[in-house]
């Protein structure tokens, strides 16, 4: 008996130190394996993005020459100081500025809006929601080209503004001033994203629990009211993520200002991206271009934390 | 009865609003349709005449001399190759992130949220060194690393968030019986983030299939372009743009898109409420 107890104990520990032993086996075999997954996506992160982001910190410290290779000059903060005193590039960073202002809420307003109706409707949700997307699909160049054309002086909006609603005699020069081109750009920019918002408002509506608003009906709340003090509040942290990607969105605006105005009339018209894509690559300004992007990526970083902290408070 | 009302105002509503948003697109499809010439006619008319519709800007994108089917398979083969990447790393990145603790776990997750607010052509001059080094100017390949690098911060962030939300049990009664990280991530995690994985790599395809600033910046050879290098250069060229061409263009480059989207519809929501951004 007492043996049996014994010889049952000494299994038991046998038993257990097996399993513990297998235990650490495994730990260190897992160990290898997570490093295994976790490599690829780290060592590339490492390569083409941080070291990048290190090696542009670096660069904006130093003025190239044109054609040499390395053989970089030490200036200091002076491509700092250029960005700040230069003309363009303050037009560059306001012309940003405002194109975010303006269609960012837009986006955001107008987004919600389709949402809140396509929501509401009980058939044919998905006709219009492919409807509103269709623009957010459709490539950049395509949209650039296309509203380059309806813009034109002799184009389609021009010839209903003239000739069918007879506002004006003449036809509107969009694209040559600095505010009208900005406000063209605005247009573009929300008539491509209203769908993308939409979409995440949509699937921000759905989650909202119904029985809120069938006890305010209860209560004799009207729709307005049941806008304001039940979806509102319940899809905040939808609206706040989709103002942040807006917002980033707004200052990655590269291909229609491009394409469209290409920054004219004389440079009026250049976004953070473009005037910092031409003295790259066209003025060879590497130090300059370099002190633009750092700059840039430390101003989005604190619109972004500000946006969190003035909205993301309970 | 005023329930009904207010359904007919709200398709009246949105209806207005659908027409205003698919004018430009009605527009492209109709120009693509009429010749060249027809464009500079006045006054411009938003629907051709039948005895205007012609196929003959079709005819010439499609003709063999112009290699667009060259430039689609460029696009499909970047836009497939940088989707597979980043499904595989960031669905990777983002268990591990979400599973495990280790030194630095923090700080790398940080600086992936933190570098997803770094607009991704203001690293281009670093990333054009770093292109020029491995000899990967003038090279498809030269645009896969740099699609992915900066997809692949935002595609992780994305991944984690739906990760966070499988249940932990799931994972721990497959370590408990023995099975390893590896098989727990292929045959358990990895199945499971099929519809965050999908919603992702459409983004993902999309953004790489439309993507114009670095693309025109490394390829030079006519032969490597994509579909946006290829319409932007028909834009200008002799001061003069051929605008039938450019829509007949457009239009086909849309309709493999239009297929995705209306296929895949579902995922486009499911990946956007993946990243935990319900309510």
């Amino acid at each position: 008996m007492l043996l049996s107890s014994i010889d049952h104990e000494l299994r038991c520990r046998m038993l257990n130190s097996n399993l513990i032993n297998k235990k650490k086996m495994n730990i260190s075999k897992d160990k290898i394996q997570i490093v295994l997954l976790f490599l690829p996506g780290l060592l590339f992160f490492a390569l083409f993005t941080l070291y990048p982001i290190y090696k542009l910190f670096i660069m904006s410290f130093f003025e190239y020459q044109i054609g040499s290779k390395g053989n970089a000059l030490f200036v200091g903060f002076e491509n700092y100081i250029s960005v700040f005193t230069d003309g363009v590039s303050q037009y560059a960073i306001t012309n940003t500025f405002i194109y975010g202002l303006i269609t960012v809420p837009s986006q955001i307003i107008l987004g919600l809006l389709v949402a809140v109706l396509i929501n509401s409707m009980s058939k044919g949700q998905v006709g219009f929601r492919i409807v509103y997307y269709l623009p957010v699909i459709t490539s950049w160049v395509i949209v650039s080209v296309l509203f380059k054309y309806i813009f034109q002086n002799e184009g389609y909006l021009n010839y209903v503004i003239v000739n069918i609603w007879e506002i004006t005699d003449l036809p509107v020069k969009w694209l040559e001033t600095r505010i009208s081109s900005l406000l063209v750009l605005s247009i573009i920019g929300t008539w491509k994203g209203i769908g993308w918002s939409m979409t995440v408002f949509i699937a921000a509506l759905t989650s909202v629990p119904k029985e809120l608003y069938d006890s305010a009906k209860v209560d004799g709340c009207n729709a307005l009211n049941r806008f304001f003090y039940i979806t509102l509040p319940s899809i905040k942290n939808t609206i706040l993520f989709s103002m942040v990607m807006l917002t980033i969105g707004a200052f990655n605006t590269f291909t229609p200002v491009k394409l469209i105005t290409n920054g004219k009339p004389l440079h009026q018209t250049e976004f953070i991206l473009t005037w910092m894509y031409k003295n790259a690559f066209e003025f060879r300004n590497m130090g300059y271009s370099a002190a633009l992007s750092f700059l840039v990526a430390i101003l989005v970083s604190a619109i972004t934390i500000t946006q969190f902290k003035l909205l993301g408070k309970k | 009865m005023s329930r009904r009302i207010n359904s007919y105002i709200v398709t009246l509503i949105l209806s207005v609003g659908a027409i205003t948003m698919m004018t430009p697109m009605l527009y492209l499809i109709s120009y693509s349709l009429r010749s060249n010439g027809a464009i500079y006619q006045f006054p411009p008319t938003l629907f051709p005449k039948l005895s205007e519709i012609t196929f003959e800007n079709y005819e010439y994108v499609l003709s063999d001399n112009l290699g667009l089917f060259t430039y689609f398979k460029n696009s499909i083969v970047v836009g497939v190759i940088t989707m597979i990447l980043i499904a595989l790393m960031a669905s990777a990145l983002a268990y591990v992130l979400s599973r495990f603790d280790f030194m630095g776990k923090n700080i790398l997750f940080s600086l992936i949220i933190a570098t997803m607010v770094i607009p991704g052509l203001g690293l281009i001059v670093p990333q054009y060194q770093i292109a020029v080094k491995l000899n990967l100017v003038n090279t498809l390949m030269g645009l896969i690393p740099v699609y992915t690098a900066w997809m692949l911060p935002f595609s992780t962030f994305m991944m984690k968030g739906f990760v966070d939300n499988l249940p932990k049990e799931l994972d721990e009664a497959a370590h408990i019986d023995g099975a390893s990280t590896l098989h727990v991530y292929f045959k358990i995690i990895l199945p499971l983030m099929k519809p965050a994985v999908a919603a992702v790599s459409i983004f993902n395809f999309l953004a790489s299939w439309e993507e114009y600033g670095w693309a025109q910046t490394v390829i030079s050879s006519e032969h490597l372009r994509t579909i946006p290098i290829y319409i932007a250069g028909f834009f200008g060229r002799n001061n003069f743009t051929q605008f039938g061409y450019i829509f007949a263009i457009s239009f086909l480059s849309l309709i493999p898109i239009i297929i995705v989207f209306i296929s895949f519809q579902k995922y486009f929501i499911t990946g956007l409420t993946a990243g935990g951004i319900k309510g």
